[in-house]
């Protein structure tokens, strides 16, 4: 009997929480804060191009009012009028359009500038996404904060479940050497810790230059022969453009280019830290199977 | 022997009218001297005469041919400039500078020798500034570095000397020196060409004088001829009393009242 | 005079050693030995690659661009009689650098933007001097006060094709910026050009003297002042824009070399302008040496060592000269 009263009491108590979080729509940012809204946003700026097709993503393509220079996917998001462009941004445009929540990217977006929305009442959320994880969660963060957290939820789960498939496909492959090529002047590459990096493993790739401290070391070529990968991947100054790989063939006893293994892939898919990185993982390790044949 | 000459030289001072146009040629061992208050045009005659400015209208001939038509580096074997002042921009020693004297008889692949070395030791040494040849000029005193200029110019060995104001700084003893120099200079064959402010050292060793008056006018001629108490109270706004003194005649400025004030 | 073959000399040593140095040192490791049998004409495939195809370029293009900056620097400090003169003063590196950007910002290929960058190097020469000659008197108090105004003229513009380039191609822009040895440069255009001026200054070393001491006075001895000028003006312009042209603007070769000189060999132009040469090139060689190696596998752009060793030097020899 005692007992039977104990825990009626408890579910009580824990019925009593429910409505002061019931109305709350929270989500924890990139800083550890708590960004709670009282009801779903209705009025979201985008600062950043992953932020937009993170929202996108979320279900909340609609909710959006504006968005960052260079916001180009999904193609509706085009239509939107721009703010301005990274820490350039047009803070009285944003202010007309009285938003309810405003996206904003930790690596892109000045925080001093955005204080200064948040001062006058407009919730800042901030992103910054080092893993797969961290991209499944924005998306449903960002469903949860617009209403759509549900469809948010599926394709966060979604997307990890393809990035787990690939982790298993190729969990016993052969090794792969590879060196990913951000920039050409100066010559730029990712350590492992960047998302491009996780890519790489994640498909059974060894990036030669993974284990560096800075995430976006600068380099020389002679670390490059040095290194002498397998095989030499790049995302090109944008569109079709080899000319970087080309720039590798002035040393043909590199291995890479011996073998022929100079590879361009769609930098939109794998340089954005969004959901389009499923099939950004997956055209890379589609480039890494191709090298193991020719190993 | 190239004489410097002056045909209908009207000298370019800008924002003046043009002066009285000047016509005189200066002969072998002949001293002349140019007298004149300040903003008379001295420097700018001299300048116009070594060729670095162009006049106004007429022209300065060199031997039988215009100095236009002289070659820049022939026109410094002829004639040798010593500035009123000086630009030291870097630093250098004073043989050095000196040694700059011979630039002018150096073609430009040679290197300076051991003889241009020792006309330059001897042309300080006349000046009295040899013992201070490894000094940097900027340490002188402007006393030493206005013998060392002339000493520049002495290693240059022209033939006519233009000099502006050569006894600016230099204490009595050291004045006589130079004038006493550029009168053995004379005496050798070369021609002296000096703006002065002092009426009595032109007096005391120009035999050739050219007066500046500050309204362009201007009148040249021997020394007895010129040194007319009359003429130079009108060149100096400034009443005179003359004094003869061993040949030559001392001017002094008269006081209004004519007695010393206390 | 003897002297002069001296300090020359030991200059020559002091090049030779640092550029073997260079040669030898780099990301990858080589030994000593390893370099030598390189350069005698054996090694492996990848050695050989290491050392004659990147690092050995990459010397001789430090070292061409440190001896022209250096005797582009002494040059214009004769010129203005200014011992802070440096090479840029002009507005030089400001206008290879709008050209450099502006290529940047429409996506050509790397050639096309060292080219650039010397066709706007020699735009900013003939606009300062197009601007300074006014009533024909072209006095170093108006050239340099021309020179200011338009470097900051180009600065402006820089800011702004800065402020309007997209975020990705800022990372390139700023490291043109600070000054690199680009590794695919050929160094013998400017090696040659290096060895010409050299050559060169003998006939009008001299008179370079001379001039020094002012355009009067240098008229005075038979020094045609004018064309002397023009030539010096465009003999420093056009190594000027070679060094930018390689390596971007890399300050401070161009001011410190010539004084260090001076202060050391005085102040002839027959040995100043050759003992530049020599001395700057040996010390643009150490900066990238050190850029290359302080946090490799990562690079430094050498522009960042030079301002860093340059700035205290000055001092110093600022210190040195009251």
């Amino acid at each position: 009997m005692n007992t039977l009263r104990f825990l009626v009491f408890l579910a009580l108590m824990a019925l009593l929480w429910l409505p002061v979080s019931a109305g709350q729509l929270c989500a924890r940012d990139a800083f550890d804060r708590d960004v709670c809204l009282t009801d779903p946003a209705q009025r979201v700026v985008s600062l950043s191009p992953g932020a937009t097709e993170l929202l996108f993503s979320a279900g909340a393509g609609k909710q959006v009012k504006a968005v960052s220079a260079w916001s180009d996917y999904p193609q509706e998001a085009t239509k939107l009028p721009q703010v301005g462009d990274s820490n350039r941004l047009d803070l009285e445009a944003i202010l007309t359009l009285k938003p309810d929540l405003v996206v904003a990217w930790v690596d892109g977006n000045s925080a001093a500038q955005l204080e200064r929305l948040e001062v006058l009442g407009i919730p800042v959320f901030w992103l910054e996404p080092r893993t797969f994880q961290d991209i499944a969660r924005a998306v449903e963060d960002l469903a949860r904060l617009t209403g759509h957290e549900n469809p948010g939820s599926v394709r966060a789960s979604e997307f990890l479940a393809g990035i787990a498939e690939l982790r298993d496909q190729y969990r016993d492959a052969l090794p792969v050497r590879v060196f990913y090529q951000v920039w050409h002047q100066p010559l730029m590459t990712i350590n492992d810790e960047e998302l491009i990096g996780r890519a790489i493993q994640l498909c059974g790739g060894d990036n030669v230059f993974g284990h560096l401290p800075r995430l976006v070391p600068r380099l020389s070529a002679e670390a490059v022969l040095e290194a002498n990968p397998d095989a030499i991947v790049s995302g090109g100054e944008g569109g079709e453009d080899r000319r970087w790989l080309e720039q590798w063939q002035r040393y043909p006893d590199l291995k890479a280019v011996a073998s022929d293994n100079l590879f361009l892939v769609s930098p939109s898919l794998i340089q954005r830290p969004t959901l389009r990185m499923l099939a950004g993982a997956e055209e890379l390790c589609q480039v890494l199977e191709q090298v193991r044949a020719r190993l | 022997m190239t004489r410097l000459r002056a045909n209908q030289l009207v000298i370019d001072i800008p924002g003046r009218s043009s002066g009285q146009p000047l016509d005189f040629m200066v002969e072998p061992g002949q001293i002349w001297g140019v007298l004149g208050p300040n903003g008379a045009g001295k420097t700018t005659l001299l300048h116009t005469l070594a060729g670095l400015r162009s006049p106004r209208s007429g022209s300065v001939g060199l031997g039988e041919r215009s100095l236009a038509e002289w070659k820049r580096r022939q026109v410094s074997q002829q004639l040798g400039l010593v500035f009123q002042d000086r630009q030291d921009g870097f630093p250098a020693t004073v043989l050095e500078t000196a040694l700059i004297g011979r630039h002018p008889w150096l073609s430009p692949w040679q290197m300076e020798t051991g003889e241009d070395e020792r006309k330059a030791r001897e042309a300080l040494q006349a000046l009295d500034v040899g013992h201070l040849q490894d000094r940097l000029v900027n340490t002188l005193s402007g006393g030493e570095r206005q013998r060392v200029a002339i000493a520049t110019i002495l290693t240059q060995s022209p033939k006519t000397w233009l000099l502006d104001e050569p006894t600016n700084h230099l204490d009595l003893h050291h004045q006589v020196a130079v004038l006493g120099l550029l009168k053995a200079q004379a005496k050798r064959g070369c021609s002296v060409f000096m703006c002065l402010h002092d009426l009595n050292l032109a007096a005391r060793w120009c035999d050739h004088i050219l007066l500046l008056f500050p309204d362009g006018g201007a009148c040249w001629g021997a020394s007895e001829q010129m040194l007319v108490p009359s003429a130079l109270e009108r060149l100096y706004g400034q009443k005179l009393l003359t004094v003869d003194i061993d040949g030559a005649p001392v001017f002094v400025p008269a006081t209004t009242t004519g007695t010393q004030s206390s | 005079m003897h002297g002069y073959s001296r300090a020359l000399a030991v200059l020559g040593l002091i090049s030779l050693a640092c550029m073997l140095l260079s040669v030898s040192v780099g990301s990858a490791s080589l030994s000593l030995a390893d370099t030598f049998s390189v350069l005698t004409g054996t090694g492996t495939s990848l050695q050989q690659t290491l050392v004659l195809d990147l690092r050995l370029p990459r010397t001789l293009s430090a070292f061409a661009t440190g001896g022209l900056l250096a005797v582009a620097g002494a040059l214009m400090q004769v010129l203005l009689r200014n011992p802070l003169a440096d090479p840029y003063v002009l507005g030089l590196s400001g206008g290879a650098a709008v050209g450099a950007l502006l290529a940047m910002m429409t996506g050509v290929a790397s050639a096309v933007v060292s080219g650039s960058a010397f066709v706007g190097a020699l735009l900013s020469t003939f606009l300062v001097f197009g601007l300074a000659h006014g009533t024909g008197s072209w006095t170093p108090s108006r050239l340099l006060l021309t020179g200011v105004v338009v470097a900051a003229f180009w600065g402006a513009l820089i800011a702004l094709i800065l402020a309007m380039s997209p975020a990705r191609q800022l990372p390139g822009m700023l490291y043109w910026l600070m000054g690199d040895i680009s590794p695919a440069a050929n160094p013998f255009p400017a090696l040659i050009l290096l060895i010409f001026v050299c050559l060169l200054v003998f006939p009008l070393g001299r008179s370079l003297n001379v001039l020094a001491r002012g355009p009067m006075q240098a008229a005075a001895l038979g020094v045609s002042v004018r064309p002397l000028e023009w030539t010096v003006y465009i003999l420093a312009s056009l190594l000027t824009a070679m060094a930018v042209t390689i390596a971007g603007s890399i300050g401070f070769v161009g001011l410190i070399v010539p004084h260090m000189l001076r202060l050391v060999l005085g102040n002839d132009q027959r040995l100043i302008l050759p003992a530049c040469a020599m001395a700057g090139g040996a010390l643009l060689v150490l900066a990238d040496t050190l850029a290359r190696v302080v946090i490799a596998p990562e690079q430094l752009p050498v522009g960042v060592i030079t301002a860093l060793l340059g700035v205290p030097t000055f001092l110093y020899l600022l210190h040195r000269s009251r």
